[in-house]
């Protein structure tokens, strides 16, 4: 027994400096995130997949050779099978298809980022206060009920009939002011399951303001809800845009966008399918990348995935 | 309960008031024009417009066309349609048109559920195998991918290969269907595999399960018993909602294929500024909202005991 | 123990695989698809038939067709199925054929009996008398006989017209205008008490001693005019004097229980009765065994579908399913470009519509802040400015957008609409006024050196009061593809005028079709590609629309806005252009009258007020032999399925152009 101990068991010197050591594991958050994101191989190769695609689209119209902005319509091209000079074909008036598609996809990304990062801004505040502030829940409540209670479409369509049409500052506005509502639901209900733990009630009674409460305390547990909601908002947004646009209550053609484009596309592509393809090819890499990419970190995102 | 929830109706009963208000207001915001034909903006002069918003009694004030509404709508009358079908009560028009849009959601509702549900469970059985990743490419897909897309390629599949009718047609009832019943199933499908998925998975981890295990039941006994089971009581609360929608038809689906359901009714009403019908559809679909989600709280109650309707904290 | 879980599921999913298709096919369908068939009876492919031009109209191998069907979309279905309520052609175009009337109108617009078998004017317009047929009678949806058609029934409707309280004024503004006595009885009316004037009816005095309207006996009609009405006869086959029997009404009641009637509850006395009605999905017709025209080429049933847009329609009829499908342009140019395409030799060309589209400048722009928008109000009442647009578009490419065969056959270059009057010697007004303006074949007003000149003289002159370029605000529907794709050819047009340092068009967008958001604000230019479309067949009806300082001009009171304008030489020509047309509209010997009115119209072409831009000439897949279809450019009757010439078979291009020869050889 023993002879066990001793080989199991060894002095050490008394040294000053490791007595002072503490159990420090060399955690960080966000590298946590980073490290369980980086392994999901689809959605990184995802990533790259976008951020390639809109590094591209400026390539595209620097390289292509028409430009938008100059398009002429030319009916003896209308309908040009792609080929070396007009790399996507002509559309319907004979204009260059390429520019148009890489630029219609600008327009729409900008928008779902822009609407995306509205409905987040938006959601986090309203989510908060719905959550935190008593008083607040019942109206809010209400707000919620009257616009989830009827289908968007009723208000998307009286606002497009009121304001002239949706431009794009418009449009903006207008999905956000309806898109906020998931959002808004998902913080509150966290904020009010972690609003009277314990360490919050603690943090209340030292004093702390309710703004570092919610910013401190509670926010690191939204990331990841917050991010997945953003994340599918994108896709959500191109995908109502083509809706829209199919209804014809979508952005004016001063901004070009791929709902507009698969909305005239849908005339032609049984005799002309690449007007189709081409557009629903991009919109279906950028709405699968933001899906796999919401997905994926929102997973890396949540702390108790973490260790 | 029963005084829970005759506080719940009554307050339901006031949101869809004041939905109604203000879709009724924002209405009115609207340029009077559009109440109009093109024609008729074009050749009428200004006394006969100003004429028949008259005896449309649009050129009343707005807070008592409201009180005029209110009156309407206690004694249930939802008014009569202006422009879709000139001076029909609204109601006779909603009943017309629901059936078709109901046949069809409940028809795609069904196989949706059968079909969701059962490749749900066929995704968890084969937990990252290659099924459950088919699986997840479907969802993502059917999810990411814009419907009018969708929608498309269904139509261009259907109409040149399998040569189905592109029309609806009640006469060739049965054949016209599949390809809107394909449409409306797609999307619904990928979501109830995911949700079964989802809270099979989550069930799966519970420790009571482990304790199933080890005291020596039969997998099959403890699938259906505890894992289906459980997992589908939070889909159960979505059910309610989702056939009383299905009166609401799909907009898409319904203006692809010339269906005379709900769907194209609300926006068509909308554009021709026929008044009464957008304020009698907002009242159905602002209602039928509001049953879905209470009828679906209800209905987890039955399905699980341990779960009380109370007043507090229930906001979905 | 996983393999077995797997397999249980298995069989459950099998089991609700069974389940579900029970449930898809356990649904009540009708289960007859046979019982009314979709009328293509025609098993054989069309077969290119090998064209011996003989007679041109038998050479086609195909049947006449049985059962019609055609197809419509979404944005024109009907609102009311009652006649003397509906103004819209959406509605009116199914009706005419439920409904007949005193008149009808033939393949070149001239007028036929129907139930007036005589019919004549001893006082150049007048009195007018109608001598009806005695074997017309009225049937419900089953085709039981409910009544005899008599003179009576015209009393019975021309009091409901002009009774507000009845009719909402609906149609009545023809009547009002042409019929003794009908404007009064129709104030008198409308400031009636409600329940009071809902008594009213034919026999009533106050209605027999106002209105100029009687029956002598049950087969004689008489009106009398306000003045001399030469065109009365027009309104004989609009929707406002059509018949209407007290019975309908007794059994139905009036007011909003007419408006909302259902097919199954309507009488019919025209060629067809309306056996089905699903809105927004189909209509089906079936020929009326009690129409009294007994000799009449009918089908048997005509069917009406309703598709999402046109190139569903195509779709429909390549795959056999209608029988007519006008071909949108990418259609078009996919066939004509491939002469294999099964189709190539099907394209036909169709007649003109009935529309006159122009360009109608606004003499009065305001900005979006609504202040005056000064530089484009002071080019635009600049006779050379405006000239040198009139000579300067070349419009070629935009006829391509309707028709890019033959865009020449798109030009107009007058504001009337041809093939609306004539003549004694049987000219076209139109023609008269071709002359007049030095354009003899109708064709070829773009001139560009003349366009240089006018753009010089233009610049010169508007020297320090106008900044180049003037911008032009061309508006848009926002969701209107079609009206984008021609404003983008429109906009090359314009700038090609004198450079886009001369004018520059902006294209805008509105929300909704309804142009009055714009109009109403005053931000138009111009408004481009209006189409009017005649209510009746005299001149005045077209260019009373232009008139300076008149409530009843419409394009000036809507669109062009001239009584605001400030200029002094655009309203002394404007003053001019009126008195002209107020001259001839006081001759009533024909002849003389219509030149006078050429005259006035040459005044106006020549001054550029407006710009003749558009004949709408589309190219189509049919069946239907368009020279035998009712073309006339005013009234409700041109869709009356009656006497068409229909064939199994798809007509080929060559038997087009022999039929089109054949009906201007006829002429």
């Amino acid at each position: 027994m023993a002879s066990k101990q001793d080989e199991l068991f060894r002095f050490v010197e008394y040294s000053p400096e490791n007595a002072e050591r503490i159990g420090y594991s060399n955690y960080s958050y966000w590298r946590s995130v980073m490290q369980n994101f980086l392994k999901r191989k689809s959605a990184v190769f995802m990533l790259f997949v976008f951020v390639g695609l809109v590094i591209f689209s400026f390539i595209a119209l620097a390289i292509g050779k028409y430009d938008w902005a100059t398009l002429v319509t030319n009916t003896d091209l209308a309908f040009h099978k792609p080929d070396g000079e007009y790399w996507f074909g002509c559309d319907n008036l004979g204009r260059d298809y390429w520019c148009q598609v890489w630029y219609s996809m600008q327009t729409s990304v900008k928008l779902a980022a822009l609407v995306g990062g509205g409905e987040c801004v938006l959601g986090i505040v309203i989510g908060c206060l719905w959550g935190y502030v008593r008083w607040l829940d019942r109206p809010i409540t209400e707000l919620y009920n009257i616009i989830n209670n009827v289908p968007m479409i009723i208000y998307l369509t009286l606002i497009a009939l009121i304001f002239r049409g949706l431009s794009f500052p418009v449009m903006c506005i207008t999905l956000i002011a309806f898109g906020w509502l998931v959002m808004a639901r998902n913080v509150r209900n966290l904020v009010f399951m972690y609003r009277d733990r314990e360490y919050n009630l603690a943090s209340r009674c030292l004093g702390t303001p309710i703004s570092r409460v919610l910013v401190k305390n509670i926010f690191p547990y939204l990331i990841s809800v917050i991010v997945l909601r953003l994340a599918l908002s994108i896709p959500g947004t191109i995908s109502l845009e083509t809706t829209l646009s199919y209804l014809g209550l979508g952005l004016g053609i001063e901004t070009p966008s791929l709902g507009i484009l698969l909305r005239n596309a849908r005339n032609y592509f049984v005799d002309y399918p690449y007007l189709l393809v081409f557009p629903a090819v991009v919109v279906a890499l950028i709405t699968i990348t933001f899906y796999l990419l919401g997905n994926a970190f929102s997973d890396a995102s949540d702390p108790r995935n973490h260790v | 309960m029963v005084k829970y929830s005759i506080t719940r109706l009554l307050q339901s009963a006031v949101t869809v008031l004041i939905v109604a208000t203000i879709v009724f207001l924002l209405m009115r915001a609207l340029p009077t024009d559009y109440f109009f034909t093109e024609e008729e903006v074009m050749k009428l002069t200004e006394q006969q417009k100003q004429d028949r918003l008259e005896a449309a009694g649009l050129n009343d004030p707005v807070a008592q066309q409201l009180l005029r509404f209110y009156n309407e709508l206690l004694h249930g009358d939802l008014g009569k349609s202006r422009r879709i079908r000139v001076d029909k009560p609204v109601i006779e028009i909603i009943q017309e048109r629901f059936p078709v849009s109901m046949k069809l959601g409940l028809i795609s509702l069904g196989i949706s559920l059968v079909l969701g549900i059962a490749l749900g469970i066929l995704q968890v059985l084969n937990k990252e195998g290659p099924l459950d990743h088919l699986g997840m490419i479907y969802t993502i897909f059917v999810n990411a991918v814009p419907p009018l897309v969708t929608y498309s390629l269904v139509l261009m599949f259907g109409a040149k290969v399998l040569d189905l009718p592109s029309m609806f047609s009640k006469r060739n009832e049965l054949q016209s269907s599949i390809m809107p019943v394909v449409c409306l199933s797609l999307s619904s499908i990928a979501h109830y595999a995911m949700w079964t998925r989802r809270y099979m998975v989550d069930e799966l981890n519970k420790d009571y399960l482990r304790l199933c295990r080890v005291k020596g039941m039969p997998t099959k006994d403890i699938m259906i018993k505890h894992v289906l089971k459980n997992a589908f009581v939070p889909l159960i609360a979505y059910i309610p909602a989702s056939i009383l929608f299905t009166i609401g038809g799909s907009l898409l689906v319904e203006r692809f294929f010339g269906i005379p359901g709900m769907g194209p009714l609300l926006v068509d009403s909308i554009g021709r500024y026929d008044t009464p019908l957008v304020q009698g559809l907002v009242v159905l679909y602002a209602s039928m909202s509001v049953i879905g989600v209470f009828l679906g709280d209800v209905m987890m109650t039955v399905m699980d005991p341990r779960i009380k309707l109370t007043g507090k904290g229930d906001t979905r | 123990m996983k393999k077995k879980g797997t397999r249980l599921l298995a069989l459950l999913l099998a089991a609700m695989m069974v389940l579900t298709a029970c449930g898809g096919g356990g649904e009540p369908k009708q289960p007859d698809t046979t019982d009314t068939p979709p009328a293509t009876t025609d098993g054989e492919t069309p077969s290119t038939t090998p064209e011996t031009p003989t007679t041109p109209v038998t050479d086609n191998k195909g049947e006449p067709i049985k059962d019609f069907v055609t197809y419509q979309t979404a944005t024109a279905e009907m609102e009311t199925l009652f006649t003397l309520y509906s103004e819209s052609a959406g509605d009116l175009d199914y009706l005419t054929n439920c409904i007949a009337g005193l008149l009808e109108i033939d393949n070149r617009g001239k007028f036929l009996p129907a139930i007036a078998k005589e019919w004549e004017t001893p006082d150049e317009g007048k009195t007018w008398t109608f001598h009806l047929r005695d074997d017309v009678v009225w049937v419900d949806v089953n085709g039981n006989e409910m009544a005899k058609c008599t003179s009576k029934d015209w009393l019975t409707s021309l009091e409901y017209v002009l009774n507000w309280h009845k009719n909402s004024g609906r149609n009545s503004s023809m009547p009002r205008m042409m019929i003794a006595g009908a404007e009064e009885y129709f104030k008198t009316v409308e400031a009636m008490d409600e329940a009071e004037a809902l008594e009213l009816n034919c026999d009533s005095d106050l209605f027999k001693n106002t209105v100029g309207i009687e029956a002598p006996d049950d087969y004689t009609l008489v009106y009398h005019c306000v003045s001399n009405m030469l065109y009365f006869d027009s309104l004989a086959v609009s929707a406002a004097l059509m018949p209407l029997n007290q019975g309908q009404l007794d059994a139905v009641g009036v007011g909003s229980e007419m408006n909302s009637i259902e097919n199954t509850d309507l009488w019919y006395n025209g060629p067809y009765i309306m056996t089905e009605y699903i809105q927004n999905n189909s209509k089906t017709f079936t020929r009326n065994e009690s129409y009294y025209d007994k000799d009449c080429t009918l089908f048997d049933t005509v069917t009406v579908l309703m598709v999402d847009d046109v190139l569903m329609g195509q779709q429909l009829f390549m795959n056999g399913e209608v029988d007519i499908a006008p071909l949108s342009e990418s259609n078009l140019r996919t066939i004509y470009g491939d002469p294999n395409n099964e189709w190539y030799e099907h394209l036909v060309e169709g007649r003109p519509s009935k529309y006159s589209y122009q360009a109608h400048f606004n003499f009065h722009k305001k900005l979006d802040d609504g202040s005056e928008d000064d530089n484009w109000n002071n080019a635009i009442a600049n006779t050379a400015f405006r000239q040198s647009i009139y000579y300067g578009m070349d419009l070629t490419n935009y006829w391509a957008r309707t028709n890019f065969i033959h865009p020449e056959k798109c030009e107009n270059v007058a504001y009337t609409m041809k093939g609306l009057l004539y003549f004694s010697d049987g000219t076209d007004y139109v023609e008269h006024v071709w002359e007049k303006i030095g354009l003899p074949d109708g064709r070829g007003r773009y001139d560009a050196t003349k366009a240089q000149q006018l753009v010089e003289q233009a610049k010169q002159e508007l020297e320090g009061k106008v900044t180049f370029p003037v911008q032009l605000d061309h508006w848009i529907a926002a969701s209107n593809q079609n009206s984008l794709d021609q404003a983008v050819v429109l906009k090359e047009i314009i700038e090609a005028i004198g450079g886009p340092e001369y004018i520059t068009l902006n294209i805008r967008t509105y929300a909704t079709s309804l142009k009055k958001e714009v109009t109403d604000f005053r931000l138009h230019c111009w408004s481009f590609g209006n189409g009017w479309g005649a209510d009746y067949a005299d001149p005045e009806n077209f260019l009373f629309q232009e008139l300076y300082d008149d409530a009843g001009a419409l394009y000036s009171m809507n669109t062009s806005f001239i009584n605001e304008a400030t200029d002094p030489q655009l309203i002394e020509d404007y003053k001019t252009y009126t008195a002209m047309v107020r001259e001839a509209a006081g001759i009533y010997d024909k002849d003389e009258r219509y030149e006078k009115f050429a005259e006035a119209e040459a005044f106006m072409l020549d001054k550029a007020f407006v710009v003749p831009v558009l004949y709408q000439v589309n190219w189509r897949l049919t069946k239907v032999n368009a020279y035998t279809q009712k073309y006339a450019m005013f009234g409700m009757q041109n869709n009356m399925w009656k006497n068409w010439e229909t064939s199994t078979e798809p007509y080929t291009t060559e038997q087009y152009t022999q039929l089109e020869a054949a009906f201007n050889a006829g002429n």
